[in-house]
């Protein structure tokens, strides 16, 4: 999972060094999801693939500017969500999809059995909850888990606050959690706290 | 000796379900984990759904690497044919001779090798998990030495905590046509459901069948008696011997049958029958072998005594020194002897989770009067 600190390094490379093993190091670390973010808005492979080369020409060009970002990969996701919009509204003419109406795809349920101790009937109800989440639940889960955003940067990418994106976390949770017949149910579970006497 | 506090700290099913996916993904406070641990701790019947989470969580989809190959490949293209050079990179081609640029590419092959490793690492540890307990022959056997625990995933996705010198037994074909295990010692079940194949426990003296719940099993041969306690769900027992009398348990009931039920010959029981909590028999004398209890809920934190064991603690409610010392014997791997009877009857109450048998005997002393020498593992009780 890219996390901000590694991507950080590599635009310091990129910037102070014209590091060209850097700067391929960064592009195939993000390329994928960058191009699979892209997708969910676009949902065309050939504009997508185009979308992240133009995010990384951009990138190139713009290296010195890009070694003081707080949070880069906010940085890269907001950027591609831009030019997504941008390239709708020129060429399509079209109103620019809400998140509700992204194409979301989900990687990371199609886990290998031998690795996890689930039986084959488990994960068929685990892949059928993760599918049947509700769009915008299913986004912000795909952000947080898979692209490793925090609940900041989700929050402020999809222009929410920070509570909702707690709440959807919440409901993708409980839902998995229900495959696996972890029902919380008690409104009002006690707190125990053992202490010595 | 431990006594129960409570903080009154009331956590709502939706606030546990924000902590948890905070905790996974890293955005959980000091407090918050705190409190989100000792809940989980209470409740070792969700540790299975819980470990599958977090599992689930941490497994990240292979990355094709070659496809982003490809990708840079093309992207370096467009900018050529967009007339955009990567200016000031002499080591475009990969030819760089500045010892400075070598460096860097060493420093990001180590990197890439570094998180290889990792992944591959996770990979190993998943296989050793699976891999385990398997014995040869046609049946599984998981057993555990006194003093020591362990829990078990079943092919179906069952798990069994078993406690301290205890055995589990199951065929190699278990789940295939019937899902059958043989228990000697205690264990605390939480089963799958599958209406199909019910999950079926032989001990010595009962047999009980389960279509998906959660409950704590306890015949250690060395007892007096067998107990089954039923947190959730439903279960269905049979006294050995008796295939026709079914007493079905419902939650928070512990029935307990003695061992000595077990000798009594076929037939000569006569009808079981389970009006609310009390079992009867035809045969008046033979009843007193059962009982059905309600199982008791602590008023401070709604934990049962009955399972505590899983979570590391040996608690004992209103237990006799001598019962209580044939659990120690368990739970620390040691030769406890009582000569003094009066001291056996004394009756106790208390928690013990860390505390050594040292302590615990000292913490003992302080409500029995009694001495002990301790020999090694062997430890004489006397007034």
């Amino acid at each position: 999972m890219p996390e901000n600190e590694p991507i950080k390094r590599l635009l310091a490379a990129i910037a102070f060094a014209n590091d060209q093993v850097a700067y391929k190091e960064l592009f195939i670390l993000l390329h994928g999801r960058l191009k699979q973010f892209a997708y969910s808005i676009l949902k065309s492979q050939e504009e997508a693939e185009e979308l992240v080369s133009d995010l990384f020409i951009k990138v190139w060009e713009k290296r010195d500017q890009l070694t003081t970002i707080e949070s880069p990969l906010l940085y890269f996701y907001t950027s591609a969500r831009n030019l997504a919009y941008n390239r709708i509204s020129k060429q399509k003419r079209q109103q620019n999809p809400s998140p509700e109406e992204w194409l979301v795809q989900l990687n990371s349920i199609y886990f290998d059995p031998e690795q996890l101790l689930v039986t084959e009937e488990m994960m068929r109800r685990i892949r059928q909850a993760v599918n049947n989440l509700p769009p915008r639940c299913r986004i912000i889960f795909k952000l947080v888990k898979e692209d490793g955003l925090k609940y900041k940067e989700v929050a402020e990418l999809l222009q929410l606050s920070v509570k909702t994106v707690e709440a959807q976390m919440a409901i993708a949770l409980r839902r998995l959690g229900k495959c696996m017949h972890l029902e919380i149910s008690a409104l009002n579970l006690v707190n125990p706290n053992t202490k010595k006497s | 000796m431990s006594l129960l506090f409570t903080t009154n700290d009331l956590m709502s099913q939706e606030q546990f379900w924000v902590s948890f996916s905070k905790k996974l993904s890293g955005e959980a406070s000091a407090e918050e984990l705190g409190s989100l641990e000792s809940l989980i701790r209470e409740h070792p019947e969700w540790q299975f759904a819980i470990q599958n989470l977090e599992d689930l969580w941490k497994y990240q989809a292979d990355k094709d690497p070659a496809n982003g190959e490809d990708a840079y490949m093309l992207h370096l293209h467009r900018m050529r044919e967009m007339n955009i050079s990567l200016e000031g990179i002499p080591g475009e081609k990969g030819s760089s001779t500045n010892p400075k640029k070598r460096m860097a590419r060493w420093y990001w092959a180590a990197a890439v090798l570094v998180l290889l490793t990792g992944l591959f690492g996770i990979r190993s540890l998943f296989s050793a998990v699976t891999g385990g307990d398997e014995v040869a022959g046609q049946v599984n056997e998981i057993s555990t030495r006194p003093g020591s625990k362990s829990k078990v995933q079943l092919p179906d996705g069952s798990v069994v905590w078993l406690n301290a010198g205890s055995k589990l037994v199951y065929n190699k074909d278990f789940g295939k046509e019937t899902r059958e295990v043989t228990l000697t010692g205690e264990g605390f079940f939480d089963v799958t459901k599958n209406k199909e194949k019910p999950f079926i426990i032989s001990t010595s003296s009962i047999k009980i069948k389960v279509l998906g719940t959660a409950f704590n099993v306890k015949a250690y041969p060395e007892d007096k008696q067998t107990e089954t306690s039923l947190i959730r769900g439903s279960i269905e027992v049979t006294i050995r011997n008796r295939p026709n009398d079914k007493i079905i348990l419902s939650p928070s009931e512990k029935l307990v049958v003695e061992n000595d039920i077990a000798k009594v010959e076929s037939g000569s029981i006569g009808k079981i029958k389970k009006t609310g909590n009390i079992v009867r028999t035809e045969l008046p004398g033979i009843s007193t072998l059962m009982a059905i209890n309600k199982l008791k809920y602590n008023p401070v934190d709604s934990t049962v005594a009955e399972i505590q064991w899983v979570n590391n603690k040996l608690v004992f409610r209103d237990e006799s020194f001598g019962e209580l010392a044939i659990r120690m014997e368990r739970w620390y791997d040691v030769q406890i002897d009582i000569t003094d009877p009066r001291i056996a009857e004394e009756r106790l109450n208390g928690i013990f989770d860390s505390e050594t048998i040292i302590q615990a005997l000292d913490a003992l002393k302080e409500f029995i009067p009694f001495k002990y020498e301790k020999d090694g593992n062997n430890i004489i009780i006397h007034r």
